[in-house]
């Protein structure tokens, strides 16, 4: 079997052993290159073609997610895992637009490395719980301070199995396969998904759908 | 500003502004009030002066008067008395010697009331005078009324050559003696009004002198005055330029200080999040390892690992704390707005007061100094604003108009007075917006919450 191949990105030396130590004991996951900054990060990304990049958000020189931009955008194969301190609304949104997939908590990182890598290769999102707690927190409280309903229960049951999909990195053409419908028809359910949420773009379906606990 | 109880003095020694300013006022006041009394008192006593002259020269004139018309009626009563008894002597069919005598009598009765009533205050020379004429006026008489008593046959045989001999030369020498009293007389006036033009010459020089004294005394008082308003206003100036100097010094070291502040809390921040940090999220990724490396069995291990790694945890969130409040990784990390966003959450999650943030930025291609600025007064701001005025609310806005960026903060706490409240706080939110030539206004009243707004220039963004 093709072993998952991991690029790990961090400018300590530290960090990167330790992450490697808990990647290798996995028989089906090797690290085949470290990065100390960023713009190493996007060359090794470029030559030696891994399938995850795993990336601390705060790197000298190019920080983690200019970085994952950059990569993301040559290579869109390269599935980034973000590694960030703070489980806050301004770095997932700014995580997921610059293409990642994943977001892990440091804290965290030991216990769920291994899960997230394995789901990101397999083309699925992976967010720390504590990090979705976090944003439904402020979700709700915003939500209750402006006296609003939460517009999730506005969505129809079809509506909410395509938000979810599309939220785990599914294409249109997927999900169209998955529930047997025409690819405009998801088309259509998707805009009306982003028009009643108030979103725009998948990055912020994405925030909300982990947000709300609909991927993790 | 409020920087008036902070001027430094500029020297021990110098009197206070206040002390040279009641002594300027004095020697204004001596000097002026002297030259006025100086010229006061000239003009009172010329006036005086004028005034005695004027009732002297009445006086000399009235006595040259009175004696003249008195000396005429002396002269005139003689002439009539004279007249009279030559005309009795000499008249061919005289009247009764009876009524004559009475007639004579009378008129020498006029002489001496004529020569009585000439003033006495003439000289001793006038006076022998006067009693010059009464002699020869008493010889006429006794020989006068020796005559009348003579038969009128004897009479006119005798009276031509009495007339001729004796009447005669005494009235001539009265008539001389008058002449020499008027000769007196005019001499006497002339000496008064010698008099007077030498007293009038002497109050002109006098009057004279006094105009020159005043006219030095204000030519000095000028100069005096010129020279020391030019000396304060040299010591003014160099005062105002020392202290201008010394306030732009103040201002550059706390320039200086923000910048170094800022400096030190990035390095330390830096270090505290590098190499604390990481060394604790490393270690907490070993002591998971660790636990679950240790067999199944050993619970105890296990629950000692676990423990440690809560107080693990519990460091790398605290180190993580610090170093977000010394300095926010968001602003390089995320840029400004999503930094304040993560800073209104912040607050919000602590449950002390609901932050919203409101945005309308063309751009966030900021320079670093005005991120830095902006994200401190904001954060100055809030933390007032929960910490002190209670707030329940709190806006922060964003605009951009102009080359000038905006930041607005704006909360319903208690409010305060900005006039008398200058904390720490406040001064450094001032010296941050003035050192990027921005401006700051804090408006606030107690009880209707407080409303920040700061403006920054956009020009001038330094090279990254």
């Amino acid at each position: 079997m093709r072993k998952t191949r991991i690029l790990l990105a961090d400018d300590h030396q530290l960090m990167r052993s330790g992450l490697r130590l808990v990647i290798e004991r996995q028989p089906d996951l090797t690290v085949v290159g470290e990065a100390a900054d960023g713009r190493e990060a996007v060359a090794l990304a470029k030559s030696l073609r891994p399938d995850v990049a795993v990336m601390d958000i705060s790197m000298p020189n190019l920080n983690g997610i200019e970085a994952a931009y950059q990569i993301t955008q040559i290579h869109s194969e390269v599935a980034v895992i973000m590694l960030s301190m703070h489980p806050d609304e301004s770095y997932v949104l700014r995580t997921l637009k610059a293409g990642a997939k994943g977001y892990l908590l440091k804290d965290s990182a030991e216990a769920d490395l291994i899960t997230a890598v394995r789901a990101v290769a397999q083309g699925k999102s992976f967010f720390s719980p504590a990090v979705s707690k976090v944003l439904l927190d402020d979700y709700m409280r915003k939500l209750k301070r402006s006296g609003a309903e939460d517009p999730y229960d506005l969505l129809t049951p079809r509506e909410r199995e395509i938000l979810q999909l599309v939220a785990e990195g599914k294409s249109n053409k997927e999900v169209a396969n998955l529930l047997n419908l025409s690819v405009y028809t998801v088309e259509t359910h998707r805009s009306n998904v982003m028009h009643k949420l108030n979103l725009k773009g998948v990055p912020e379906l994405t925030l909300y759908a982990v947000r709300k606990g609909i991927i993790s | 500003m409020h920087t008036s109880n902070s001027q430094p003095v500029p020297s021990e020694k110098a009197p206070g502004p206040r002390s040279q300013a009641h002594r300027l006022r004095t020697v204004l006041l001596l000097a002026f009030g002297g030259l006025l009394a100086l010229m006061i008192a000239a003009g009172v006593s010329a006036l005086f002066s004028l005034r005695r002259l004027h009732v002297l020269e009445q006086q000399v004139s009235n006595r040259f008067v009175s004696h003249t018309r008195a000396l005429s009626e002396v002269v005139i009563s003689v002439h009539i008395y004279d007249d009279q008894l030559a005309k009795f002597l000499l008249d061919d069919q005289p009247a009764e010697p009876r009524d004559a005598g009475t007639q004579i009598a009378e008129r020498a009765a006029k002489v001496h009331s004529a020569i009585q009533s000439y003033p006495s205050d003439g000289g001793p020379q006038e006076g022998r005078l006067l009693q010059k004429i009464e002699k020869s006026l008493s010889e006429q008489e006794g020989i006068s009324s020796a005559l009348l008593s003579l038969a009128p046959e004897d009479r006119k045989t005798r009276a031509p050559g009495f007339v001729h001999e004796q009447l005669l030369p005494r009235s001539l020498s009265i008539l001389q003696v008058s002449q020499q009293i008027a000769y007196l007389n005019g001499e006497e006036l002339a000496k008064s009004n010698q008099d007077l033009l030498t007293k009038f010459a002497s109050l002109q020089a006098r009057l004279k002198s006094m105009i020159l004294a005043a006219l030095a005394a204000g030519l000095l008082l000028s100069l005096l005055g010129t020279f020391y308003v030019l000396r304060l206003e040299r010591q003014g100036r160099e005062r105002y330029l020392a202290l201008a100097d010394s306030r732009q010094e103040l201002e550059k070291l706390s320039t200086r200080l923000l910048d170094i502040q800022e400096q030190e809390r990035r390095s330390i921040a830096r270090e505290l999040h590098d190499e604390v940090g990481q060394t604790l999220e490393a270690l907490l990724i070993d002591l998971g390892r660790l636990s679950r490396l240790a067999a199944a069995d050993q619970r105890a291990m296990r629950e000692h690992i676990d423990r440690l790694k809560r107080l693990v945890e519990n460091s790398v969130k605290t180190v993580r704390d610090i170093a977000l409040l010394l300095r926010p990784s968001m602003l390089d990390d995320l840029g400004l707005i999503p930094a304040l966003e993560w800073q209104a959450r912040e607050v919000s999650r602590r449950g002390e007061m609901e932050v919203e943030v409101h945005s309308e930025m063309a751009s966030e291609q900021l320079p670093d100094e005005i991120k830095i600025c902006v994200y401190r007064l904001v954060q100055e701001a809030l933390n007032n604003a929960a910490a002190h005025a209670s707030a329940k609310n709190a806006r922060v806005s964003l605009t951009q108009v102009a080359g000038k960026f905006q930041v607005e903060i704006t909360d319903d706490g208690q409010g305060f007075d900005p006039r008398r409240v200058r904390g720490m706080g406040l001064l450094g939110m001032e010296e941050r917006v003035k050192r990027l030539a921005g401006q700051l206004k804090i408006e606030s009243r107690a009880g209707h919450g407080t409303r920040i707004v700061a403006e920054l220039p956009l020009t001038m963004p330094k090279s990254p």
